[in-house]
């Protein structure tokens, strides 16, 4: 577990991930509802966005950055006092390499202890910016 | 939930603070192990993302012709759920505004389980002008 001494501009552990067709449809098949859309329809894709391909969930990148603020937190921390929040800025696709990275930014005291902010970004393999945001947890 | 005949989303009609879908559902083995799986993450505890609790609840009231993009999603993480329990999900429309004359739709949706554990606070932020967005992407087309 991360101590309160965190230091500003201190590096999360980055975290690759590999995104095919199999996994974007794996993550939509655990839905509980049954419902075509433009991560596991092609054409649905085309005629909504243009594309030729489905795109990734937004939420891949959110279960990503997750996991690099969990194991810098640990889970006991980040799993009841964490936050993820994105913007998603270009499409993920099968095919792309999607690494999360992040430094400490800033803390402040709350009720419950010291909230650290972490700003966190997702780059595709061609160094392309794909998400933003920051993460929280309190220690 | 009780089935209902869906609505046709109209964004305009759309209210703030509007409920949306309640329901229900059993978190399995099975399902925590197939998002774990699709993320390559053994130890991800959070499989309610990948329901997309927000968009089932949005999907359970309306037909939504339009689609949307994913601007961003913020998620609040407050206890891990545990497969074999129930999860209890309520949802709601927790904004709606204009930026670049484009139209954003903020769906929220809370999950409890059976011990009355809060789970999960999960937001997304969607812009209803989904062509607009592919035209960004591929400017030739």
């Amino acid at each position: 577990m991360a101590s309160t001494s965190i230091e500003i501009g201190a590096e999360i552990p980055s975290v690759t991930k590999s995104v095919t067709t199999a996994s974007i449809l794996q993550f939509e098949s655990c839905a509980i509802i049954d419902r075509e859309n433009i991560h596991n329809n092609e054409e649905l894709a085309k005629e909504r966005l243009g594309t030729t391909y489905t795109l990734a969930s937004g939420r891949m990148s959110i279960a990503f950055a997750s996991e690099s603020m969990r194991k810098f937190f640990g889970s006991d921390v980040f799993h009841h006092t964490g936050s993820v929040n994105l913007k998603f800025l270009r499409p993920v696709k099968n095919g792309d390499t999607v690494t999360v990275t992040g430094k400490v930014t800033s803390q402040r005291q709350v009720d419950q202890g010291t909230e650290i902010v972490v700003e966190l970004e997702c780059h595709n393999q061609k160094q392309d910016r794909t998400a933003a945001g920051i993460g929280t947890a309190i220690v | 939930m009780a089935e209902q005949p869906l609505k046709i989303l109209d964004y305009d009609k759309l209210e703030i603070g509007e409920e949306l879908g309640s329901y229900e559902y059993v978190l399995t083995q099975e399902m925590l192990d197939n998002y774990r799986q699709s993320i390559d993450d053994p130890d991800a505890a959070f499989p309610t993302l990948a329901v997309k609790h927000d968009g089932t609840a949005l999907n359970m009231v309306y037909n939504d012709t339009t689609g949307g993009v994913n601007a961003g999603n913020e998620v609040e993480f407050f206890n891990p759920p545990a497969p074999g329990k129930k999860i209890f999900v309520k949802g709601r429309i927790a904004d709606k505004y204009l930026r670049r004359d484009k139209p954003y739709l903020v769906i929220e949706a809370t999950a409890v389980d059976e011990d009355g554990n809060l789970l999960e606070r999960l937001k997304t932020y969607q812009m209803k002008k989904p062509d607009e967005v592919g035209k960004k992407w591929h400017p030739q087309a």
